[in-house]
């Protein structure tokens, strides 16, 4: 493997399978896929105050991050846990209310010439 | 039932440019010569990856495999986030792509004159997906040089995808890429040169 496309390999690797943390789900309770790109953030309602024990301690660590407007690439990366186990796990706070999607447009309007322009001045600036 | 969307304003707008080409390249060096890189582990179901080739029935269609994958995040200003995505190279990963293209604003494909086959199947994809891309010679110290035009050739490219050389360890290289990229898909949008001003450095 040449260095320079390296696999990192994790030195502890997971201890646990990767949907152990979901009890096994490996779809968003809410059937809905969300983007790489898409933003999120907490709503401030405390979250699964009916029932705190449906509330994981990855919950918990998704809504820490989630205080601020984050991405779900980042989410994942912060968290470090897989994409496919985030996805699942915001859905489960998005029903309980306790996070929310900010509303963008869509990815294929979302870049006008004015944010090329930005991203331009941006890349030259660095 | 759709999620709850807020009517908080988003902070920032997350764009995102791929960056693709054979096993080896360099898209790991690239990504990480213009922004630090993280890696993201992602689950893909086996169902995806092994469509009409692995007879699944039995087990179940919840197998899943785990990929991981670099990416990068460059910061513009307070309102745009750029996230550069290296796309897995093999071949067997490749079903990951139609995801990670979904909205993406333009691709690099990173080629290696050793091995300039390696990119074809990226060449083509994105031809074929109508993204609008970039091919950047990976120049290895120890690679044969050859002239632009050759490659070109070799390449057999479409003469408005730009080609250059570039050192994927050098963050002044990279980034000339980047506004290579970024330039070709502002006259891709406006559908003629010289829509947005582009001073030369």
């Amino acid at each position: 493997m040449p260095p320079g496309d390296k696999w990192r390999p994790r030195g502890t690797g997971p201890v646990v399978r990767p949907y152990a943390v979901t009890g096994g789900r490996t779809e968003p309770a809410d059937g809905e896929t969300l983007d790489l790109l898409t933003v999120v953030v907490t709503t401030g309602q405390t979250a699964g105050a009916d029932d705190p024990a449906r509330l994981t301690p990855e919950h918990r660590r998704i809504l820490g991050v989630c205080e601020q407007q984050v991405t779900v690439v980042d989410l994942a990366a912060d968290t470090a846990l897989p994409v496919g186990v985030v996805r699942v796990l915001l859905a489960d706070l998005i029903l309980q209310g306790a996070i929310t999607v900010v509303r963008q447009r869509p990815a294929a309007q979302r870049t006008g010439n004015d944010v090329l322009q930005e991203i331009l001045n941006g890349l030259r600036a660095l | 039932m759709g999620s709850a969307h807020s009517d908080s304003a988003a902070a920032f707008t997350a764009h995102k440019i791929l960056i693709a080409g054979g096993f080896g390249s360099g898209k790991t060096t690239l990504v990480g010569a213009i922004s630090e890189v993280r890696p993201l582990r992602t689950e893909e179901t086996l169902t995806a990856a092994s469509a009409g080739l692995d007879d699944l029935s039995g087990i179940g269609s919840k197998t899943t495999t785990t990929v991981a994958l670099d990416f990068g995040r460059i910061t513009i200003g307070s309102r745009v986030v750029l996230y550069l995505f290296g796309l897995p190279g093999q071949e067997r990963f490749s079903f990951m792509w139609d995801e990670l293209s979904y909205g993406a604003l333009g691709v690099v494909i990173l080629a290696d004159v050793r091995r300039l086959g390696d990119c074809f199947p990226s060449v083509n994809y994105f031809e074929r997906l109508r993204l609008p891309f970039v091919v950047a010679i990976n120049c290895f110290d120890d690679a044969p040089r050859y002239d632009i035009e050759e490659l070109r050739l070799a390449l057999d490219l479409d003469a408005d995808v730009p080609l250059v050389l570039c050192d994927a360890r050098e963050l002044s290289s990279v980034k000339q890429v980047l506004i290579t990229l970024v330039e070709t898909i502002a006259v891709r949008r406006s559908g003629s040169a010289g829509h947005i001003v582009t001073p030369r450095t």
